[in-house]
């Protein structure tokens, strides 16, 4: 049994193969698309990676040589064909610019797992404030808290984070002095590049919590988590607004049925009801929303990283348009439109076992 | 819907709201922080050598590139950490205007054709290879000869090989451990100034050789004989950690450890300073130098800029700005002293000639075009021009130091040309790459531009910004441009400038050695600058840094050329 008859076997029971193959092929035109634009913009905008790669100091001749060698002479169908043969093998070259010398390949693993960190940080912000607050509003509609509750949601998901952020760090960082103002980590503490379990050495994950704790470096994970609580709080609060208006409105449908009334009558105590047969029920259109909300998200990575100075995927995209990076700007962004359909294909093989009736 | 197929749905559910439980836990611990006081002068993590004392000096900067080898870039923030790292034959003094000390040459003479070095006996590479003549030799071949085993590469050195060494370098002779004999190609009185700049770095051939065909990868760990030896390059983090070198042969360090940590926005990076969490920063714009000034726990040093900001008259595209009046005209209407003081907020001077008041050859008989809107108009008439005319201002967005606000300038110029009859559209580009590729193939009618000197002579300004670099010939009689097509046309002019007394000027200046002889030929080129006008004169920009209050007084020298020189730096 070869490793993809283990996968579908282990996934037969939840959700059949034939619906998740169905999904993934859909990925190719979905991929192939994002590629073709991304390769069109980078050619017809403006800027010679020759100058960028140079300086301004380069002289005719060198321009001209380096031009030839990045194959920029070539015809425009030929550059076309070997960049989409390329990007089938996720392989985009060497970056001109921001991490010169690199190739694009290590650039996005090692900003991926920034990115997704802060990104788990805000859906776990988002989790852990929005349910609660989602179910007090029901349990207490059209009260103080429910309207209250009801405002600062509408807010959440008004302001925009490129407002939110910078409002934050002047408060908590510029005047009350209680968060730092940008980075992951203190900026004297350093770690290791690998860890040992049981006597082997492994490479760290990048996810700087996760890599501090694999490391038991307690001063470096205090540093770490009070680094990305602004942040994540940041990136969370349109999160908990959604996901707290979205609990809301379902706790209040599954309230009002009958199960509810039934086992109330029955002499079950309002909490238990409420939690057991209400939370449950209710969670589940809510389940849904935060897979979404899990690639906006990483949308929200670009502005949070840009506004914090956290070098993951989002700041990198921002810096390598600015810089005119062109392979870096292409590996980044068809890195998140793959995350993206996969977190999608993701929530919709979630719901389909959730809701058998959508594989119909 | 089966009843195994129920259950497995509740015990997702289950699942999920316990995997919610268990974030809120790791919130909660998360908390706790370590209240920011971590991120000051703490000395946590490192393991500094025993040339310094065991305290880290934090330097705070806008970006962080990913690797550091001089001869791969022009970037200003590479040149930060490799100054640091390594040495270079003959070095800037830290604090001067450019001018030239021993660096790893204890002696140096230029006559003629030939530059002579001796060389300090006794330094050692980070590496542990002792410093000899045969590793400049490397150095120079790495760098600019293509028949080299060991060459960087056309696609991968930077535009400074040519610009610094190649083009005029002949031939090196390290025949002998601790002497050079450098042929140039011709007499080049700026050639001693170039072997100050950071891409003349000194690199161990020890390490080239051991590189092999991975040359690329030098900006990975880069082993110099600088003050500070390269430790880690955390890029995830955007951090660099240097140790202090025990056997620097130069003062210092005293310091253990300095980290490069890397802050985007401006006025965060100040506020670092300001609370303590970093000791220095660069690159401040006006509301970071007014924060910093007024700051209790930070200083804000100044000093006098090698620069210059400049709006360049295309003459090669746009017909009036051939009209010598015309060009006098819009100097005399644009309003630099409103420039400078308003938008600049006095962090820049006025500027009255390409060159800045510290370079030699810098014409103190000039003054700054008086604003004076109603000469400014009878010169347009008396050229011609009463109707006024059109043209395009083209303006890169981001600020930069010569010209910080480049924008709202652009409105400046506007306004004021209206109030002569002249309309100004405004060209706006976001992204400066492209925009150099704009302004390099001659496309604009007007643009903004500017120059950070790479090695404090004149000829940097003079001759590379606004000689065409053709062939005397090539420039018709009676004719004082020649179009962007020419052939060995220099990009850099951007306004098409071809004055051929001027040209004359700077060439043989860049062939005279005699000081005073020099002197006087770049006041001369600068007089028929300033009459000329190929551009409008706008600022010599301050070079500004923030400093907190536990760096020791004097300890940290500010440079306009050359530095940060962080070898001196003590902490209190």
């Amino acid at each position: 049994m070869n490793w993809t008859q283990f996968l579908f076997r282990l996934i037969e029971p939840v959700v059949p193969p034939r619906f998740v193959i169905k999904r993934l092929l859909l990925l190719i035109p979905v991929l192939f698309g994002v590629a073709s634009v991304v390769f069109a913009i980078l050619h017809l905008a403006p800027g010679d990676p020759a100058i960028i790669i140079a300086g301004q100091r380069a002289s005719a001749e060198q321009l001209e040589q380096i031009r030839v060698e990045l194959g920029l002479r070539r015809p425009l169908w030929e550059q076309y064909l070997s960049f989409l043969w390329d990007a089938a093998r996720f392989d985009f070259g060497q970056s001109y610019s921001i991490s010169r010398g690199n190739s694009v390949r290590s650039v996005i693993s090692d900003r991926l797992p920034i990115t997704l960190e802060l990104a788990i940080y805000g859906q776990a912000a988002g989790i852990l404030l929005g349910l609660p607050l989602g179910i007090i509003s029901a349990v207490k509609q059209d009260s103080l808290t429910d309207h209250v509750t009801r405002i600062g949601a509408l807010t959440g998901i008004s302001v925009p984070i490129f407002w939110s952020g910078p409002l934050l760090i002047l408060l908590f960082s510029t005047y009350l002095d209680v968060f730092p103002t940008s980075g992951r980590i203190a900026s004297t503490l350093f770690l290791p590049d690998t860890w040992t379990l049981f006597g082997r050495e492994l490479p760290l994950t990048g996810m700087i919590t996760v890599d501090t704790i694999l490391l038991g470096n307690t001063e470096a994970f205090l540093s770490a988590a009070h680094h990305l609580f602004l942040p994540a709080v940041v990136i969370g609060v349109y999160s908990t607004a959604l996901i707290s208006r979205m609990m809301r409105s379902s706790m209040l449908e599954v309230i009002r049925q009958d199960y509810i009334r039934t086992a109330r009558a029955k002499g079950q105590g309002a909490k238990i009801t409420l939690m057991k047969h209400g939370f449950r029920n209710a969670l589940i259109p809510v389940v849904t929303v935060i897979g979404i909300q899990f690639g906006t998200l990483l949308g929200g990575a670009v502005l949070t990283e840009t506004v914090f100075g956290i070098n993951g995927m989002g700041l990198t995209i921002v810096t390598a348009i600015g810089v005119s990076d062109y392979p870096v700007v292409q590996g980044t962004v068809l890195t998140f439109a793959l995350l993206f359909t996969l977190v999608n294909l993701f929530v919709d093989v979630t719901y389909s076992y959730l809701d058998p009736r959508i594989q119909q | 819907m089966s009843s195994g197929d129920s259950l497995d749905r509740r015990s997702f559910l289950t699942a999920a709201g316990s995997a919610a439980a268990a974030a809120t836990l790791a919130g909660c611990s998360g908390d706790g922080g370590d209240g920011g006081g971590t991120e000051g002068g703490d000395d946590t993590g490192s393991d500094g050598g025993d040339g310094g004392s065991d305290q880290t000096l934090v330097y705070a900067r806008g970006d962080h590139p990913e690797s550091y080898d001089p001869q791969q870039s022009t970037s200003g923030e590479v040149a930060k950490v490799t100054n640091q790292v390594f040495d270079t034959l003959i070095q800037f003094a830290a604090g001067s205007g450019g001018q030239l000390e021993d660096a790893l040459a204890t002696d140096y003479t230029l006559e003629g054709s030939t530059a002579t070095l001796t060389l300090r006996e006794g330094v050692t590479f980070h590496n542990g290879e002792e410093f000899t003549a045969s590793d400049f030799k490397a150095t120079w071949q790495r760098f600019t000869q293509s028949d080299y085993e060991y060459y960087l590469g056309d696609d991968t050195r930077s535009g400074y090989g040519p610009f610094t060494l190649g083009d005029w370098i002949e031939s090196v002779d390290a025949s002998q451990d601790y002497e050079l004999t450098i042929e140039l190609t011709q007499q080049f009185a700026p050639f001693l100034r170039n072997l100050a700049m950071f891409a003349s770095a000194v690199l161990s051939e020890a390490q080239i050789e051991s590189l092999g065909d991975s040359q690329a990868d030098l900006g990975d760990e880069p082993a110099g004989t600088g003050a500070f030896q390269f430790d880690t390059l955390d890029n995830p983090n955007e951090r660099i950690r240097l140790t202090a070198n025990n056997d620097y042969w130069g003062d210092g360090p005293n310091v253990g450890t300095v980290i490069f940590k890397t802050i985007t926005e401006n006025s965060t990076r100040v506020q670092d300073v300001i609370n303590g969490a970093s000791h220095i920063t660069d690159n401040l714009d006006s509301s970071g130098f007014q924060r910093a000034e007024e700051s209790e726990t930070a200083t804000l040093l100044r000093k006098d800029g090698i620069n210059h900001g400049y709006m360049a008259m295309n003459m090669a595209r746009f017909e009036p700005f051939r009209d010598q009046q015309v060009r006098q005209a819009i100097a005399h209407a644009v309003n630099t002293e409103a420039i400078v003081n308003q938008i600049y907020q006095g962090f820049a001077t006025q500027a009255s000639q390409p060159l800045p008041p510290d370079v030699l050859g810098h014409n103190d008989d000039l003054d700054p075009y008086p604003t004076d809107k109603e000469q400014a108009q009878s010169m347009l008439e008396e050229a011609g021009y009463g109707d006024g005319f059109e043209f395009e201002l083209a303006t890169f967005s981001n600020p930069r130091g010569y010209n910080p606000s480049p924008v709202n300038t652009a409105n400046q110029v506007k306004s004021d040309l209206e109030e002569i009859g002249l309309t100004v559209n405004i060209n706006q580009f976001s992204n400066f790459g492209p925009y150099l590729d704009y302004t390099s193939a001659g496309k604009h009618d007007a643009c903004f531009l500017g120059w950070y000197t790479d090695n404090a002579d004149p000829d940097n300004f003079l001759y590379v910004l606004l000689d065409p670099q053709v062939e005397m010939d090539a420039v018709p009689d009676g004719q004082d441009w020649v179009s962007f097509d020419t052939d060995g046309y220099n990009t850099l002019n951007v306004s098409g400038w071809a004055n051929t007394d001027y040209m004359e000027l700077v060439r043989e200046a860049q062939r005279t050695y005699a000081e005073g002889d020099r002197e006087t030929m770049y006041e001369e080129a600068s007089q028929i600058a300033y009459d000329e006008s190929p551009w409008v004169f706008l600022d010599y920009a301050e070079t500004l840094r923030a400093v907190n209050e536990t760096v020791v007084e004097d300890s940290y020298t500010i440079s306009s050329v050359g530095g940060p020189y962080l070898n001196t730096v003590e902490l209190q």
